[in-house]
């Protein structure tokens, strides 16, 4: 696996079993956690089968972001769009969470391959909803529209208070990720992953890909963006997207990509470590292989019967240790 | 506060057949996929072949996919059953950890594939069986704390999250039996106040998967029409669906000489080379596969004891002012225990063990003292199969929880001897 699914794969199984066998009008109750600190919970009563109540909770905005009513600007649009006919928003959502959607499966199309195609939709519900600004700005690169928020910087948020920018420009846009790490060891991972990752982008076979750049300090286009966004340990990578990367179907992929870039990177740098970890196990069983075959082999394969872990006291030891 | 402890903790209960994985506070696993990863072998032996070819580049990018070329679960038996460049590795052989690098690669995708959760953001609880060494939970501590950077985790022990399960019903029953049957190993662990009793365990060389084995040779004796080389599965599948056990043996054969057509059962497959259909009748297997642990002489000539003798004989060694209390509670987990009337069979057997032993010391001391009689209760739930999980998840979600975790603090001090012991073994036996 080398790029993380777009959909969570839990809430499409979910919703896949639940269709399924509708009519035993079991109860469910489910709470999960995605990367990124995004809260699901599913819920289906005895009362009405057909009705799905599914909750979402998002990371918590830094202040730099604009986040109207709890959601990211032109969320609730997106969702209606996407889900036009089965799926009704409810205000207010489910305590402590920002977005709940009652989806009705009465209205779920009967032809088998829509349908699939609908629930993979909707289990991706967090790109919809955390990816309508960044889908919005890359549509207008792809249809040309010139808005009023040109060469403005847009933040958006991807983690809890984190935030990463957008410049739309009339010929292209620049998203630029700030990547920050917890751990030292992971910081020093990614900072060579994204070197390695920036140089990949030069081979031939990349051409079209969108260029991306790494920098250890926050690139210019920064410089209206607020002092405490840009501390970055492992440094900012900014892709160039350009109208060929977001015509027509590409659009989807670029979204879900971008948006997803952080978990992304942690991932691969977790990969890293395990195979660092695989390797040094290799060593060191080849290296205890090497000690074994240096013993000298004396008649110390008799005594092994008689080797005991524990020291064996006699009864008079074993009484003044039970008094002390 | 840590802010991991403010999100569910996330529970994998690791078994040799199937892993139950979720997060704590849900009622079932997220997901239960078997236990096994599909590695591609071809690329490392062609990069150690190749390894004095100028084309590093190659050899690099051959690297970098080979550790992430792999699959697990439903995919990795889907993978290797379509091409030929995946080999399946099982990581965990009768209950323990066999291979760590399969394993840690399981993990890698239980977490970012299928619980797509961060692991720096949740606190783990992995299981172990309670003959796990204390090197193997090192090793499970260097791996969770080193590649996965887990905020804490705690490593519990099976049989008591088993208990753990009944927990939440209006009794706070810590104290019985746990007879926990899995694909790979079965154990019957005696536990007192939440503490395992250590040296009471007794362990049977008869497990799930032997039952397979068991129906496997069965099927292929009487000359089904089964493929080879899909036969392990078709028997899987025939004692996943249709076995039971039986209060009788002989009667049951009776009853199935008498009216075959309502015992014997059909099984339809598809053969994986040619696509084409086959059937296969099943008949005596139906009963006689989980009969392997009450008549164990049926599948093997080395080991004859059967699992209710094996059960008493573990109560038996126990310290006895907890006797009566452990007879009381017998729970059952495990996948292989949800056979039909499992429980019943296991009830009465034990029962009539105990009886007889009841009766023979009352005739001993000739009537003057009588025994009470000793109340024998086979505890039997719906939740069986991933008994284990839901206690685990019970567990999970306690505030206490967080406290008895190691934590990453933890780690860095001192290294991951923090993992060697477990507290619930350090009880007064």
């Amino acid at each position: 696996m080398i790029l993380l699914q777009s959909h969570s794969r839990f809430l499409l199984q979910t919703l896949l079993n639940r269709l399924r066998d509708i009519e035993k009008g079991v109860e469910l109750d489910y709470h999960w956690v995605e990367f990124d600190d995004i809260r699901y919970h599913v819920q289906v009563s005895m009362k009405n089968p057909h009705l799905v109540l599914l909750s979402l909770s998002l990371p918590t905005p830094p202040p730099e972001t604009d986040f109207p009513g709890g959601l990211p600007s032109g969320a609730v649009e997106a969702v209606k769009v996407a889900y036009a006919g089965v799926v009704q928003i409810l205000d207010p959502p489910r305590d402590g969470f920002n977005l709940t959607l009652k989806l009705n499966f009465s209205k779920f199309p009967p032809n088998e391959d829509r349908r699939q195609a609908l629930l993979v939709k909707i289990a991706s519900v967090r790109e919809i909803v955390l990816g309508a600004p960044l889908r919005a700005l890359l549509k207008h690169l792809a249809t040309k529209t010139i808005s009023s928020d040109m060469d403005q910087l847009v933040a958006l948020v991807h983690r809890p208070n984190e935030s990463f920018f957008v410049i739309p420009r009339v010929d292209k846009v620049i998203v630029v990720f700030p990547m920050r790490f917890k751990d030292s060891i992971d910081t020093v991972l990614a900072t060579s992953f994204l070197q390695e990752f920036v140089q990949a982008r030069r081979t031939a076979g990349l051409n079209n890909a969108p260029p991306c750049l790494w920098s250890s300090s926050p690139p210019l286009e920064l410089n209206k963006a607020p002092v405490e966004a840009l501390s970055a340990n492992a440094g900012f990578v900014s892709f160039v997207i350009f109208p060929r990367h977001v015509e027509g179907r590409k659009l989807d992929r670029t979204v879900s990509s971008l948006s997803t870039f952080h978990a992304y990177v942690s991932y691969h740098v977790k990969c890293s470590e395990g195979f660092m970890h695989t390797r040094m196990r290799r060593r060191v069983e080849s290296l205890i292989e090497a000690l074994d075959r240096a013993k000298p082999d004396v008649a110390e394969s008799k005594n092994l019967a008689n080797n005991r872990s524990f020291k064996r006291l006699s009864l008079k030891e074993a009484h003044a240790n039970y008094h002390s | 506060m840590d802010p991991a402890a403010s999100r569910p903790a996330v529970v994998i209960d690791n078994g040799t057949g199937y892993t139950k994985m979720g997060f704590a506070g849900n009622v079932e696993p997220c997901f239960i996929v078997p236990t096994v990863v599909a590695v591609n072998e071809s690329f490392q032996n062609q990069s150690r072949s190749s390894s004095k070819s100028s084309n590093w580049l190659a050899q690099h990018s051959a690297g970098v996919m080979a550790d992430l070329d792999f699959y697990i679960g439903e995919d990795a038996h889907a993978r290797s059953r379509s091409s030929s460049i995946y080999n399946l590795t099982y990581p965990i052989k009768h209950g323990q950890v066999d291979n760590w690098d399969a394993m840690e690669r399981f993990w890698q995708h239980c977490i970012f594939n299928y619980l797509r959760c961060d692991p720096e953001d949740h606190y783990f609880l992995l299981t172990e069986s309670p003959l796990t060494a204390p090197e193997s939970r090192e090793y499970t501590g260097e791996i969770m704390f080193e590649t996965f950077n887990v905020p804490g985790l705690y490593i519990a022990v099976q049989p008591v999250l088993a208990l753990a399960a009944g927990y939440t019903t209006s009794k706070c029953e810590m104290t019985g039996v746990v007879v926990d049957v899995g694909d790979g190993a079965t154990h019957v662990v005696p536990v007192a106040d939440g503490y395992v009793i250590g040296s009471s365990i007794k362990s049977i060389p008869i497990s799930g998967k032997d039952v397979t084995l068991f129906i496997q040779q069965l099927m292929r004796e009487r000359g089904e029409h089964v493929p080879p080389e899909d036969s392990f599965e078709v028997a899987r599948k025939v004692k996943e669906t249709y076995c039971y056990t039986c209060s009788d043996i002989v009667k049951e054969y009776n009853k199935h000489d008498k009216e075959p057509a309502k015992y014997i059962k059909q099984f339809k497959g598809v053969k994986p080379k040619t696509g084409a259909p086959y059937t296969c009748d099943i008949g005596y297997e139906r009963f006689l596969g989980p009969e392997v642990f009450f008549n164990p002489e049926i599948y093997s000539s080395d080991f004859t004891s059967p699992l209710p003798v094996v059960i008493d004989k573990c109560i038996q060694s126990a310290p006895i002012d907890t006797r009566r209390a452990l007879y009381k509670n017998i729970v059952l987990s495990g996948g292989s225990t949800m056979f039909k009337d499992f429980h019943r069979r296991l009830q009465r057997d034990l029962k009539k063990i105990v009886d007889a032993r009841v009766l023979a010391s009352d005739a001993r001391l000739g009537g003057e003292v009588k025994a009470q009689p000793v109340e024998v209760n086979v505890v039997s739930h719906p939740i069986q199969k991933f008994a284990v999980w839901f206690g685990g998840s019970v567990l999970g979600s306690t505030p206490e929880f967080f406290e008895a975790c190691h934590t990453k603090a933890e780690y860095d001090e001192y290294g991951a001897s923090i993992c060697r012991t477990n507290p619930v073994f350090k009880g007064m036996y």
